[in-house]
């Protein structure tokens, strides 16, 4: 029942007695508790969100909520990338992320194993979208440019070591250039030389963030057990030996 | 066509030998990290390696687990 509803309750046209003060109390007391309930998370999110009826309805409210606090903050955290977009674009982006974390949080409800709390896991979508969001935005007017050319090696003038620390970049170079496949090339200058954001970059190239770590993963891999075999860094055996 | 030329810096360096071992997908890192962000509130030490790993090597993973660190804690 609406507070409304309460309100228009015979009782409160009849306050002659005690008893009908009473009820009036009780219609007061109701229309109060109905207007906290409106502000209170469901105690059983997944009950709640999976039951038809008004608390369904509720509940789904309280967890719009919750994405758009979570996407609010993620927007804030990088609005240096929306510099001079205006309150109008961060505004569009929280709310479109908010949307869609919830059309994602929906779709894996029955995921939900209770391992933390529901309002965290909740955010984390949020917080997923909206950065995704922005930093598709951010990026949207630039251009990727996906090539394996050869990169320079420029250490700065303060390198302590410099001798050794530039023979370990050169031989990271080379082993860029002889160990990697093309794709895995591009894929590692681009999201580590260049710093195109992983979801930007998959983006782009229809893929995915996982399968683009994957190949990076791989990459890292393949240089790194390069630069053992060419004694620049110590096999995992030895140092798992001098653990 | 490339304006400037690709350059590896001290920092750039040190990022790309990041050993990436134990492997972690975004995916799998996304699934924990409402898990891992409610133990290290608890506990900052509280943390699988594999995750630490993972951070510390896929940027766009860090600052949203750091974000929804820093909004749970303002929570609290």
């Amino acid at each position: 029942m609406s507070a409304e509803a309460a309100g228009a309750s015979p009782g409160i046209r009849a306050c002659d007695s005690d008893q009908t003060m009473t009820r009036i109390g009780a219609d007061e007391s109701a229309r109060a508790q109905s207007a906290t309930d409106t502000e209170r998370d469901p105690e059983d999110w997944i009950v709640a969100l999976s039951v038809e009826g008004p608390k369904r309805h509720h509940a789904l409210r309280r967890l719009h909520a919750l994405l758009l606090r979570a996407a609010r903050h993620q927007v804030r955290r990088m609005d240096t990338l929306l510099d001079g977009a205006g309150p109008d674009v961060a505004d569009e982006l929280t709310h479109q992320a908010a949307d869609e974390a919830m059309v994602a949080l929906l779709a894996k409800l029955h995921t939900f194993q209770g391992r933390s709390r529901f309002t965290t896991w909740a955010y984390k979508f949020g917080i997923l979208q909206a950065a995704t969001a922005v930093r598709s935005h951010a990026w949207r007017t630039r251009q990727v440019v996906l090539d394996d050319s050869s990169v320079t090696v420029d250490l700065g003038p303060s390198v302590e070591e410099y001798a050794e620390t530039a023979d370990l970049a050169r031989a990271v170079r080379r082993a860029i250039d002889e160990t990697l496949t093309p794709h895995q090339r591009r894929i590692m200058l681009a999201l580590l030389v260049d710093e195109v954001p992983i979801d930007v970059l998959a983006e782009r190239l229809g893929t995915n963030r996982n399968a683009l770590y994957k190949t990076l993963h791989d990459a890292r891999v393949r240089v790194r057990a390069d630069l053992t075999a060419a004694g620049f860094l110590r096999a995992a055996s030895e140092k798992g030996n001098a653990r | 066509m490339r304006e400037q030329p690709r350059v590896i810096t001290q920092e750039i360096l040190h990022i790309l030998i990041k050993d990436t071992e134990p492997w972690l997908s975004c995916d799998d890192c996304f699934e924990m990290l409402d898990e891992y962000a409610d133990r290290r509130l608890v506990d900052r030490d509280d943390a699988h390696t594999s995750m630490v790993t993972h951070l510390e090597a896929c940027p766009a993973c860090a600052e949203e687990a750091a974000s929804l660190l820093a909004l749970i804690a303002n929570d609290e």
